[in-house]
């Protein structure tokens, strides 16, 4: 298995799962090549501004209520710390919770470049823990602690024995890894080694690994017809919850590629079930997942019944709104835990999907199978649509845009939905996780993609007035032209 | 200890080049850095300066080396040749400036050689080091107008009417774009052409013309030591500072009454221009007379916002300043000017004054004022312990991601009833 929980780091999704950002293709070639073991990263000689890990990793832990992060880097790497500030806040008031986690940087200067910052970090973790009594401390790395090569390993250490409440190291150094989402995986290598206790019981949860719960009220509806209740983590969840991940019943997540780490560990460490379907959005996966849920659990009766009912109120309202959305032609670029999935949605709403990119691509998931969503598309779509991997290559998915024109472009990350619309596409962003959840969310959705196609004055009006920093040249070339061979 | 930066109040280096490169029209920033830096400087910058994001380019467009663990080894120096050769091929602009970051410029990568070999083919192309261990926004925004004076500039021929105006740093000042409308509509109004280089479409033709400048007009009482000298050494152009925004009719008029004396305009103009705005002003500020109590206020910012509605609240609007925080990381050498400024208002009594950033620290500050407090100024930080307080909190200064904030600004005449009707829109 690759999870290896004895490690300081969970390493890369590149060298544990095979991961990559560069392919160009379409759909069977990637499945095939994914089960066979052929599929290569391929290179660009020409690059945008990507993301990098370091924004996953403590993005995810800064949300846990009542803890301190730390990130022991430049000032710039940690300015985006007044939005966590902000949302943690908005959150919590949504809850009904309070939530006093405080994200602090060590300013790293170009002294510390050349003497080294150790001292200092140590010393700012125990101001921070006298200041606010954090009831855990998370100390993120950075390319600049990692080049100069700072032992935050040894400081942890140290620290254990000097401040009563767990502290772990992060490792996320921007430079490690092309795949943001190793972020992810190190922030849950982190709650695992540090904060999950082995269980003296099992309890009536399900772990429900997410973004920010905006469902939450929904999911506790529809869990409690089967007995139990759902865990949302990270954000706004507490260091004593976390303690007990252990105890559930099951692990679950809204996307297959935030989930992994954490859902393989717990199944791997501690035999808690996880759930590894085809996510919950649309109808079809929202039933073969809340089946699996069923299976795994011993609810399979009233889960059945439970679809029936829900299937008599909701299902010949989006058959009636089907109808409308024939013949629609769409391209997509998001996470892979999103890009295959909302993919798969559009074909059973009955939109064409003419082009598929992701962010980047896990070819196995840490189970060691290739991720669900890509075997069930390639036995039910209806035509091998293309497919590009590229960590938000924009110049490539605005040559696609021009090239194919769709009707619309689904994104999850604003910032690319930003970018369609000048150059006149029509964008929808699936900002919220839950935008496509069950039956009730399904049907919104088609209602939204109907409401985005239908006034297109927007970007109509935009598009005609806006000048986009790209080449006549560039849009007369192949999207995949400044990819380079295999190796 | 080392820095404690508990919630920092400006991006890195590179955030504040790139946020004012990608304000310059038709402008390419292309980063020799991190994969992540792109989207971290944009989201730390823009992204919590009022909700807007780039101009021409910039996020996710912004052509960038992401550098890995092979270049770090194996330095970036080809990666970066081949990411300029590719960025002249799809991306349409005027001119490139290179950005480093934290990497490049730890492992030394020799940009200069490259930026030559382009420089040879005509490219119009600049470098700029801007880690961000080499210090904040402030920092890559006086670094950037560096390297324009140094290597964008030639002696071009004067023009009498055209100012350069510089101190109002994009996406740092979150009113940044509203800010600059103003002042730049009070200068047209003087006759004078401006320069300001990343308003009105300006770009490559406007950075060339600076040199022929009559003055460059610096809003700031410490930013840009060194470029203003290199523009006076290199093209004898003389720098009028003045200390922080004018905001309201008692700066503005000050403003520009000193700038005419150095700019010699001609009086009968001048004195028609500021009769006619300070009436406007005034016909509004009459209006809203039922509004007026003489509250006691802290305020929290960078220096130029500090110094523009301290002296605003105070000289035109008699409310009495506790607390003035600037958190701005201002060199030792000007802290006496701003304190003296801030002190020598038309005051019932001076605020106390303080450089200070650290955001707990300014939290205790604001504390010993509890009792008597009516408002705060200050960034979303400050809203916590607005609340704690219980005192209105208006959002003035970085960072923000509460506020929307499109073209409304606070400098000139027109900005500070914009700012009264923030001071009362409270919710």
């Amino acid at each position: 298995m690759s999870i290896n929980l004895e490690l300081a780091t969970a390493g890369t999704r590149e060298s544990r799962l095979g991961s990559i950002t560069g392919y160009n293709g379409n759909l069977q070639d990637l499945v095939q090549q994914s089960h066979c073991g052929s599929l290569a990263d391929r290179q660009r000689c020409f690059s945008q501004s990507s993301t990098c890990c370091s924004g996953c990793a403590l993005g995810q832990l800064s949300g846990i209520r009542d803890v301190a992060i730390i990130n022991h880097a430049p000032s710039g790497c940690t300015a985006t710390a007044a939005g966590v500030d902000v949302l943690n806040a908005q959150l919590a008031v949504k809850r009904g919770v309070s939530n006093s986690t405080v994200y602090v940087g060590t300013d790293l200067n170009e002294q510390d470049t050349v003497f080294g910052a150790i001292g200092s970090l140590k010393e700012i973790v125990l101001e921070t823990y006298r200041r606010y009594r954090p009831k855990a401390i998370f100390i993120g790395t950075s390319c600049v602690s990692g080049i100069i090569g700072e032992d935050v390993d040894s400081v942890v250490e140290e620290l254990r024995n000097e401040v009563p409440v767990p502290v772990a190291a992060v490792h996320c150094e921007g430079f490690k890894t092309k795949i943001w989402a190793s972020g992810f995986d190190a922030s849950d290598h982190a709650i695992l080694t540090s904060l999950v206790k082995p269980p003296k019981q099992k309890r009536n949860i399900i772990n429900f690994k997410n973004f920010y719960e905006s469902a939450r009220d929904q999911i506790f509806e529809l869990f409690a017809n089967f007995g139990v209740e759902p865990l949302f983590l990270y954000q706004n969840s507490t260091v004593e919850e976390l303690a007990g991940l252990s105890e559930a019943l099951a692990t679950v997540c809204i996307c297959g590629t935030l989930g992994t780490y954490l859902g393989n560990g717990l199944e791997e460490k501690y035999g808690v079930p996880y759930v590894r379907t085809i996510n919950p959005l649309g109808v079809v996966g929202f039933e073969t997942w809340l089946r699996e849920i069923g299976k795994v659990i011993g609810k399979e009766v009233e889960v059945e019944q439970y679809i029936t009912k829900e299937r008599a109120q909701y299902m010949s309202k989006i058959d009636e709104i089907k109808k409308e959305l024939q013949g629609f032609r769409a391209v997509l670029g998001m996470g892979p835990g999103y890009t295959f999935e909302v993919a798969r949605v559009l074909q059973e709403l009955g939109i064409e999907v003419v082009w598929a990119a992701a962010w980047h691509y896990d070819k196995k998931h840490d189970n060691g199978q290739v991720p669900p969503a890509l075997d069930h598309l390639l036995r039910n779509s209806p035509n091998n649509f293309k497919l590009s991997v590229a960590d938000q290559q924009n110049y490539e998915i605005l040559n696609i845009l021009n090239t194919y024109k769709p009707d619309i472009y689904f994104s999850r990350h604003p910032g690319t939905t930003i970018w369609a619309i000048k150059q006149g596409v029509p964008a929808l962003c699936v900002n919220d996780e839950y935008m496509i959840f069950g039956y009730k969310g399904t049907l919104n959705f088609a209602q939204s993609i109907l409401d985005t196609i239908r006034n297109r004055s927007f970007e109509k009006n935009l598009a005609a007035r806006t000048k986009l920093p790209y080449t006549d040249w560039w849009y007369q070339q192949d999207n995949a032209a400044l990819l380079k061979e295999k190796k | 200890m080392g820095h404690f930066i508990e919630n920092p109040r400006s991006s890195c280096a590179l955030g504040g080049a790139l946020a004012f490169v990608s304000s310059i029209d038709r402008a390419i920033p292309v980063l020799h850095a991190g994969p992540g830096c792109g989207l971290q400087a944009t989201a730390g910058q823009l992204g919590q300066s009022g909700g807007k994001s780039f101009g021409y380019v910039g996020g996710q467009g912004t052509p960038s080396t992401n550098m890995f663990e092979r270049e770090i080894i194996f330095g970036g120096v080809e990666r970066l040749r081949e990411t300029i050769a590719g960025t002249l091929e799809i991306m349409d602009g005027d001119l490139i400036f290179v950005l480093t970051g934290c990497t490049a410029d730890i492992i030394g990568d020799d940009v200069e050689s490259v930026i030559e070999e382009f420089k040879a083919q005509g490219v119009n192309i600049v470098h700029t080091e801007t880690a961000g261990f080499k210090g904040d926004s402030y920092y890559g925004y006086n670094a950037v107008v560096q390297s324009i004076a140094d290597q964008l500039t030639e002696v071009v021929p004067k023009d009498a009417k055209l100012v350069n105006l510089f101190g109002i740093v994009p996406a740092q000042d979150i009113f940044w774009e509203g800010n600059f409308e103003e002042i730049i509509r009070i200068l047209n109004k003087l006759g004078l052409k401006v320069n300001s280089f990343c308003k009105e479409q300006q770009g490559l033709k406007e950075i060339k013309n600076s040199a022929g400048a009559a003055i460059n007009i610096m809003l700031s009482p410490w930013l840009g030591q060194e470029f203003l000298a290199t523009y006076k050494e290199k093209y004898d152009i003389d720098t009028f500072r003045y200390p922080g925004l004018p905001v309201g009719p008692t700066a503005t008029t000050d403003f520009i009454r000193k700038l005419a004396k150095q700019l010699g305009l001609d009086n009968v103009l001048v004195e028609k221009v500021i009769a006619e705005e300070e009436n406007y002003v005034y016909s509004y500020l009459e209006k809203i007379i039922g509004s007026f109590t003489r509250y006691r206020f802290s305020i929290v910012g960078d220096t130029n916002t500090v110094l523009g509605l301290t002296r605003f609240l105070v000289n035109d609007f008699g409310r009495i300043p506790l607390v003035a925080v600037i958190t701005d990381q201002v060199p030792e050498e000007h802290r006496n000017t701003i304190e003296r400024e801030l002190t020598s208002l038309e005051y019932a009594r001076p605020p106390k004054v303080v450089f200070e950033n650290d955001k707990w620290k300014i939290s205790e500050l604001i504390k010993e004022y509890k009792d008597d407090v009516a408002f705060i100024l200050g960034s979303d930080y400050e809203k916590e312990i607005g609340k704690k307080l219980d005192a209105l909190t208006v959002v003035v200064s970085f960072p923000t991601t509460e506020k929307l904030i499109i073209n409304r600004g606070y400098a000139g005449y027109r900005g500070c009833l914009t700012f009264i009707e923030d001071l009362y829109d409270n919710n």
